[in-house]
């Protein structure tokens, strides 16, 4: 059975329209991954020398897997906004005379096959043989080697875990992030030190290999958790009770008809991100953009500079306008065709979406304006940042958006299928997010780093108030390629 | 009313429809008949404007769909679901392409009030998404917004498609009653050979992306169709 799921799937990577794309884009993302890999190899050979560096003193293994407690959490962090969780069409496998069980196995097995299970490897081999095997001894290496695996299928399995339950239910995560930050803050006031218990655990399992037992029972009750929850929520998809849902007061609406067509169109948008989980939980993910300072402003380092500080203000300011304006397409795939042929003015259509927009920015902005507790740099930085994303993003993101082609299903509810929720869709908007910094570097160079924080403010204002005439350009494009965008949404 | 000039559609080199020409008078009910792979929704997509051709025009009204828009004021369509903003109810739904089309709520109302019947008590006031109707209902809201506008030319594929009895026999009074009273120009598609030759008054039979007939349908013509198709 396995068989058939694996030659289903490769069958399903490999047909998918996402290859299809572009040459150029595949490149890119080619090129990206080449790169990261290289920086992982080398960091992997050359942390012992680092480590050292920093602590002179010290055993560098026992400083190593101090440093593994802010691995895992930084790979939790990471993975959560990267990772998609796998997708397998089940509803094409139930009526089918094949054991739930063999389903559920299969999914969770290939969710280890992925990318952000490797790329550690990429650091830990060259460490294990480089420094471990060399310095210390060949079984320390192995144990070491093989606790890193275990360590590596735990944070999987957990994220997997925690992603899943992110979707049905939002507050949890809350909660989880309440309790790393707790635990930071108390690492912070020297109650404890995170980074020796990590090294006490690591090193002590690594010299005693029996104890690897422990994280292997975890391992397994990891599995057992995700086997139980993907079970639970795969009967109700399968018995499919139609719960008498209410409609939501978004009908009684009525103060948007009053700006005519164009307050429907604005009604249908808002509509569309409440009425679909899809976009609900992509909404629900815009806090953390917000909570982006917290990680960059308290550190003297990211303050004194201007790079980290611009990037973060893009961010925040644009997170939730980077989510909605890239699927603002994808999002219609199911009704393409009726904007298509219904006598729909595309020029009031996007307009609307560009009201969302620069909506979400005006509101993510106003909610950043209490960084200013941290200097006013902070605030007139984020405002440049802000302005840029209102006037020129947004236009510069709708403008793309005309290069949607895949189709994303919103009917199907949210436990199996998550496409469109992933690190490919992070790379396309890489560039974004590094536009003003690009823009900012030769004022930089010439020593007048203000002026290029102005100069980024000023783009946004110019291309605010060309907005109309931008604007015809963004439609012309998407006029020409609306065909292509339609046929791509028609496969299903 | 609508002037089909040496178009043609491939996908990959294979060719799936090529009609060198093809004339639809103003008030003419024109139906659309084939097996699957025909070309009938190809044919519809390419007068509809949603896909590109490669070679060829379709002219409506003397202009060309692809250049301009003005057709949609005057064209109501509805091919398949895909038509359907299916996170909103039909009353909302109706009321969007009704403001798309600059008219009022209460035009909405009146017009809606026609559908009774149709309907069947099963559309209006019940509180549902269009995503958690029935095929037949969706079916039916689909053709319902497509007639909002009180267009001069209708596009249906396979209407009669998932539709239960009485509704098939409903909606056949209506379209008739449609080209009677308003002499609505109607491009009709489907695989029941019975109920197309009942509305319609001239039959075109594709296959394989080519016209092989077109008739005016007569006493006869169903049994014409019928020798056709049998194997």
């Amino acid at each position: 059975m396995f068989k058939w799921f694996l030659s289903h799937q490769w069958k399903e990577m490999t047909r998918s329209n996402f290859w299809q794309k572009s040459i150029v884009i595949n490149i890119i993302i080619g090129f990206f991954m080449l790169i990261m890999f290289s920086y992982l190899v080398l960091l992997g050979l050359f942390i012992d020398k680092i480590l050292l560096d920093i602590y002179p003193e010290g055993d560098v293994f026992e400083i190593f897997n101090g440093g593994i407690i802010y691995y895992v959490g930084a790979d939790l962090f990471v993975r959560f906004f990267m990772y998609s969780l796998p997708v397998i069409n089940i509803e094409s496998y139930l009526p089918l005379p094949i054991k739930k069980s063999k389903i559920l196995n299969f999914i969770l097995l290939k969710s280890t096959v992925n990318i952000f299970n490797v790329l550690p490897l990429f650091v830990f081999i060259p460490f294990a043989l480089k420094v471990v095997l060399v310095n210390y001894s060949g079984t320390l290496a192995l144990s070491w080697f093989v606790l890193m695996i275990i360590l590596v299928l735990n944070i999987s399995f957990l994220l997997h875990y925690l992603k899943r339950k992110f979707i049905d239910k939002p507050a949890f995560v809350g909660v989880l992030a309440l309790i790393i930050v707790s635990a930071i803050l108390l690492d912070k006031f020297d109650i404890y030190s995170l980074s020796e218990i990590s090294s006490n655990i690591f090193t002590y399992i690594s010299y005693n290999p029996l104890f690897i037992i422990v994280p292997v029972i975890i391992l397994a009750l990891m599995y057992v958790i995700n086997y139980t929850y993907l079970k639970s929520r795969m009967s109700i998809e399968e018995v499919n009770v139609k719960k008498q849902r209410k409609v939501d007061g978004l009908s009684k609406l009525k103060y948007l008809d009053s700006f005519g067509d164009l307050g429907e169109m604005i009604l249908l948008e808002l509509k569309l991100v409440w009425r679909n989980k899809r976009c609900r939980s992509v909404i629900n993910m815009s806090p953390i953009f917000l909570l982006y300072g917290f990680f960059f402003y308290p550190q003297e380092i990211y303050l004194e500079g201007f790079g980290f500080l611009i990037f973060v203000g893009v961010f925040m300011t644009g997170g939730i306008m980077f989510n909605y304006g890239q699927y603002m397409l994808s999002w219609e795939s199911n009704y393409f065709d009726g904007i298509l042929a219904h006598n729909i003015d595309y020029q009031k259509h996007f307009r609307a979406k560009y009201i969302m927009i620069i909506s979400t920015v005006i509101i993510s902005y106003i909610l950043t304006i209490p960084y200013v507790f941290f200097g006013t740099k902070v605030l007139i930085i984020n405002t440049a940042t802000f302005l840029f994303n209102l006037g020129f993003l947004s236009l510069l993101l709708m403008y793309f958006s005309s290069n949607s082609r895949k189709r994303m299903d919103m009917t199907k509810s949210s436990a199996f299928n998550y496409q469109g929720l992933g690190a490919t869709n992070w790379i396309m908007i890489l560039p974004f997010f590094l536009l003003p910094i690009l823009i900012w570097i030769p004022f930089n160079l010439f020593g007048v780093p203000n002026w290029g924080i102005a100069f980024i403010g000023l783009i946004g204002v110019v291309s605010l108030a060309f907005h109309k005439s931008l604007m015809k350009i963004v439609v012309k494009r998407f006029e020409e390629k609306k065909h292509a965008i339609a046929e791509g949404f028609r496969e299903l | 009313m609508i002037q089909v000039n040496n178009l043609a559609k491939a996908y990959n080199g294979t060719v799936v429809l090529n009609v060198p020409e093809l004339k639809i008078e103003k008030g003419e009910s024109f139906g659309l008949v084939g097996n699957n792979g025909a070309g009938k929704t190809t044919f519809f997509r390419l007068i509809l404007d949603l896909i590109k051709a490669n070679k060829g025009e379709v002219l409506s009204q003397g202009t060309d769909v692809k250049k301009t828009t003005i057709w949609k004021s005057y064209t109501g369509s509805y091919l398949d679901e895909g038509f359907l903003i299916d996170f909103l109810t039909p009353e909302e739904y109706f009321d969007f392409i009704a403001s798309v089309n600059n008219l009022s709520k209460g035009d909405v109302k009146k017009f809606m009030d026609q559908f009774e019947d149709f309907f069947n008590g099963e559309i209006i006031g019940k509180k549902k998404y269009i995503r958690e109707l029935s095929r037949g209902n969706k079916q039916k809201v689909g053709i319902a917004a497509s007639l909002i506008t009180d267009p001069e030319i209708l596009v249906l594929d396979e209407p009669f498609a998932s539709l239960d009895p009485s509704s098939q026999i409903r909606l056949k009074n209506l379209l008739k009653q449609l080209k009677q009273e308003k002499n609505v120009t109607m491009l009709i598609s489907s695989h029941d050979l019975n109920h197309v030759t009942e509305v319609c008054e001239r039959i075109v039979v594709l296959d394989k992306g080519k016209i092989i007939h077109d008739i005016k349908t007569q006493e006869d013509t169903l049994k014409e169709l019928e020798n056709y198709f049998a194997v």
